[in-house]
């Protein structure tokens, strides 16, 4: 080698892999060991050199694991003979140090420990790696024998081998270690057996498992301990049959299985040391050694007391629901299976839990036949799309007949992609029945519906149109769309009654039946292509069982018809009476005037006659003008020239007015109080009002009494004018239809008071349209006092 | 003061022509010049010279507010009250216009013939108060 003054080594290309496998040994500055130190006793006396060592190089060092006749325990790499021992192969050689140009200026070759003479025999690990050397070292130059040599080789394999023991005694170790914690911290119980099952250790779960210390148990035969006789004696049986040989019914029923290459794995309910029953789930495997001879078993017992428990709450849980509880398999190979039924089984399908086998077969038997595919199908779509699974089919039940069942599942992928489903299956035969009645109930509410000639529409709770009959859909010429009770009005062309007016949202009966009123009769049109349907509504909230409003319900009558009569009916009255005016208007004052003496002197005998006569022209032509002016009101054609002027003059005026005719029943009228104030109306309708009702005060009074006309503020903004008599007042009975068409206190009162009838009817409607109010006091027998209420402002203003 | 004379009555209708006739001239004692039309009104009102004119808004053809409009270039309406007879169902006209027309008092009919003349002359006199 061509080194040159540098001593240092050039680092070996597996040189990391090398001390990856020095360190595994775990060697390195452990303490002095005799067993390494024979070697190197052994060494220098065979090479007969006062310095051996079992040297061992890691990256900066070399480390002696034994020393003899060296002090130092390690030495710095750079220096180390050793170094270019592991490099090559085999022993290398230095026979003077002080002649090798690699040596020669060494530390250790020119002081101590005055190193001349160098053999190193590599230590060479198993996979190749020359971790140390064995080396004998003199400080005369020399050189080994070829006996020298290989002795120092074997003694260097030998060295190995140790090394290789104490790895292996670590590993042993360790795994031991482990395999004593798996066993200790097992949640089963671990029982290992010799081969002919006897016991030969328990871990602690299996002591407390069976209330046995472990050294009870230990030499005692497996089955015999904790097996109950006559289990073993029916699985021995069952086995001999299945294996087609004779089994013992001892521990070989364990083993049997796997001799044929089972797994055995079983629920068995062993004893424990209290002969009381443990349920647990066993599974037994086998033990070989290296050369896989059968060494033993290990037997490990899982709880199953935990899992009973739960199993038997599952159980008291199904009991509960009406039903069968299930859990379903489906494997990917198409087979099915039940992992659970609850004891429902019976109820549902007629089988016994106990004897159910856990396969579909027997149920699916039981399905009503034409059923069949739909119950296949769906399962298999819930099944490929992970979606719950519901069906009602009927089943064929032996005991119940056939009854209808409501199935529910839902269905979980396994990891080994089967299907896994828990569900409900429930006996819904009688709610079927009731469906089916209510189905019938609302098919003839349909019916019923449909043959109204009333319009019904109905809605729900948050506004959706759900139902329009047939004459709705007709009358609208649309159906319940999902229109928002916003646009109602538009999209079903609601208007109010004068038929030209749009509804508003909140003025459409359905929606104000939604707001809980209840709508009697309101007018209100329906314009269709032009045309208006006048119909009346009734509407009304709708309420579930449980008091909860859930939609509202409008009916809908078509009044157009009775609508176009009435019209008829108030032309007619009014073209009769427009006809009927104007030759009764010539025939009064023809009578008037000859009543009157105008045309001179009547014959006496003529006298009573032609003021009947004119009398009774007078009250046609009264009731034609009043019969025209409610007429007017009611279709809302009277005009008001509404002015604002005081109060005063009106009220004076009309005094003078009827002066004349109170005097006809010698009665007098005085004007009492009147606030300065003045009123916006129209004054010839206020006139005919206080007419109506001086003239009826003056009828109503006792000859010679006075009416009493006063008027008083009434707050700030409203002036109250009344009208009192001293007559019989109004009697309870009459009192509340008082402002009716044609109310007089006593029908025969027509012709003995001389009145139409219409007055008061006329003069509401009068005060009403000039934003009034009309109303009595009235105690009978003490007289009547009526009044009406305007608004009024507290300035006189002169009207021209 | 002068006193009322001179009254032109515009009515279509003969028996309230007749009627009316009588009360004005038998009660009031006024001369009285019938017109059974607006045309008719329009032609012989100028050569009247009516006091006042007692005149049904309803006329056939040529309504009673027309003929005022008419009348107003021939005749000072101003100087010449005029008083509308009105059914129950005549148009409303406005009040500025009646006014400028020269309408001081609207009856309704039917009228009592023994109070019109008396009326007339109420009229009459507050106008010339």
């Amino acid at each position: 080698m061509q080194s040159s003054k540098s001593v240092q080594a050039v680092t070996p290309p597996r040189e990391l892999s090398r001390l990856a496998a020095l360190l595994r040994y775990e060697i390195l500055d452990t303490p002095d060991e005799s067993d390494f130190d024979d070697f190197t006793q052994l060494a220098a006396y065979i090479c007969e050199t006062p310095i051996a060592l079992i040297s061992l190089v890691d990256d900066h060092r070399q480390w002696f694991k034994s020393r003899l006749g060296l002090d130092v325990s390690e030495t710095p790499r750079e220096l180390s003979f050793c170094t270019h021992t592991i490099e090559g192969q085999g022993i290398f050689e230095v026979s003077d140090a002080q002649l090798d140009r690699r040596f020669n200026s060494n530390p250790l070759v020119t002081g101590d420990p005055h190193i001349r003479f160098y053999a190193g025999a590599p230590l060479t690990s198993p996979d190749g790696y020359n971790l140390g050397t064995l080396c004998v070292i003199d400080r005369e130059p020399r050189q080994l024998s070829e006996a020298q040599r290989g002795a120092l080789a074997r003694l260097s394999r030998q060295i190995m081998r140790l090394f290789e023991e104490r790895l292996q005694a670590h590993r042993f170790a360790d795994q031991a270690a482990m395999q004593q914690a798996l066993l200790n911290s097992a949640a089963s119980a671990m029982l290992v057996t010799t081969a002919d099952g006897r016991v030969t250790g328990v871990n602690p779960t299996a002591e407390r498992l069976f209330g046995y210390p472990e050294k009870m148990l230990v030499g005692e035969r497996l089955t015999d301990a904790l097996f109950p006789q006559d289990a073993l004696f029916r699985r021995a049986s069952i086995l001999s049959n299945e294996l087609e040989e004779p089994i013992e019914p001892g521990f070989a029923v364990l083993t049997a299985p796997l001799l044929d290459g089972r797994r055995e794995m079983r629920e068995w309910r062993l004893l424990n040391r209290n002969g009381d029953a443990v349920p647990v789930l066993l599974n037994v495997s086998t033990i070989h050694d290296e050369n896989e001879q059968l060494h033993g078993y290990i037997v490990s017992a899982y709880d199953l007391a935990h899992q009973e428990h739960l199993q038997l709450r599952l159980q008291q849980i199904a009991a509960q629901v009406p039903g069968m509880l299930f859990q379903f398999c489906w494997r990917p190979n198409g087979q099915s299976s039940f992992p659970y039924l609850s004891e429902g089984v019976e109820d549902i399908y007629g089988l016994s839990a106990a004897e159910m086998e856990p396969t579909i077969a027997p149920i699916y038997e039981r399905i009503h036949s034409a059923d069949r595919v739909q119950v296949l199908t769906s399962i298999r779509h819930a099944a490929s799309t992970l979606t719950p699974w519901q069906l009602e089919h009927r089943i064929e039940h032996p005991r119940k007949g056939l009854i209808w069942v409501e199935a529910r599942a839902t269905p979980m992928r396994q990891s080994d992609g089967s299907v896994l489903w828990h569900g409900l299956v429930t006996d819904v035969t009688e709610r079927k029945a009731e469906q089916f009645e209510l189905d019938k109930q609302q098919e003839m509410n349909r019916r019923l519906l449909e043959a109204l000639s009333e319009a019904v529409v109905a809605c729900d709770a948050e506004g959706n149109l759900t139902l329009f009959n047939n004459a709705a859909r007709s009358w609208h010429g649309l159906d319940a769309h999902q229109i928002s009770p916003e646009r109602w009005a538009e999209y079903y062309r609601l208007f109010q009654a004068d038929g030209v007016t749009p509804m508003r949202m909140e003025e459409v009966p359905l929606m104000r039946a939604l707001r809980g009123e209840h709508i009697r009769n309101l007018e209100m049109t329906i314009v269709m292509n032009g045309t208006p349907r006048y119909v009346l509504a009734n509407a009304d909230p709708m309420y579930a069982s449980n008091g909860q409003q859930n939609g509202a319900v409008a009916i809908l009558r078509d009044i157009t018809e009775r609508k176009q009569i009435e019209v008829l009916q108030r032309d007619f009255v009014s073209t009769v009476s427009h006809e009927l005016r104007t030759p009764l208007t010539s025939i009064t004052a023809s009578l008037g005037l000859i009543c009157g003496r105008v045309m001179g002197d009547v014959p006496v005998h003529l006298q009573e006659l032609l003021d009947i006569a004119h009398e009774n022209s007078k009250r046609l032509s009264t009731l034609i003008d009043d019969l025209l002016d409610i007429d007017k009101l009611y279709a809302g054609k009277m005009r008001f020239e509404l002015q604002t002027q005081p109060l005063r003059p009106l009220l004076e005026q009309a005094l003078r007015s009827n002066q004349g005719y109170a005097e006809s029943y010698s009665v007098s009228i005085e004007l009492d109080a009147c606030p300065e104030v003045s009123i916006n109306v129209d004054a010839m309708r206020l006139d005919q009002v206080m007419s109506n009702l001086l003239s009826n005060a003056a009828k109503y009074s006792p000859t010679g009494e006075t009416i009493r006309v006063y008027a008083e503020k009434v707050g700030l903004q409203k002036v109250r004018v009344n009208v009192c008599d001293k007559g019989p007042g109004i009697t309870e009975a009459f009192r509340e239809g008082i402002f009716n068409k044609f109310a007089q206190a006593d029908s025969s009162d027509t012709r003995k008071q001389g009145g139409t009838g219409l007055g008061l009817a006329i003069s509401k409607e009068l005060i009403e349209h000039m934003d009034g109010e009309i109303g009595f006091d009235s105690t009978p027998g003490a007289g009547a006092c009526f009044w009406f209420e305007l608004p009024c402002s507290a300035r006189v203003e002169t009207s021209s | 003061m002068r006193p009322l004379q001179r009254i032109l009555h515009v009515e279509d209708v003969p028996s309230i022509q007749v009627v009316t006739r009588i009360a004005l001239e038998k009660l009031g004692g006024f001369e009285v010049l019938t017109c059974a039309s607006g045309q008719a009104a329009l032609e012989q009102a100028p050569r009247f010279r009516p006091d006042m004119i007692l005149l049904d808004v309803t006329l056939p053809h040529m309504g009673g507010i027309e003929l005022l409009r008419q009348l107003a270039p021939l005749i000072d309406l101003q100087q010449t009250p005029v008083v509308l007879l009105t059914g129950q169902s005549h148009e409303p006209a406005d009040h500025d216009e009646l006014l400028r027309l020269g309408v001081r008092k609207q009856l309704q009919k039917p009228f009592d013939p023994l109070q019109l003349a008396t009326k007339l002359n109420e009229i009459w006199n507050a106008e010339h108060e």
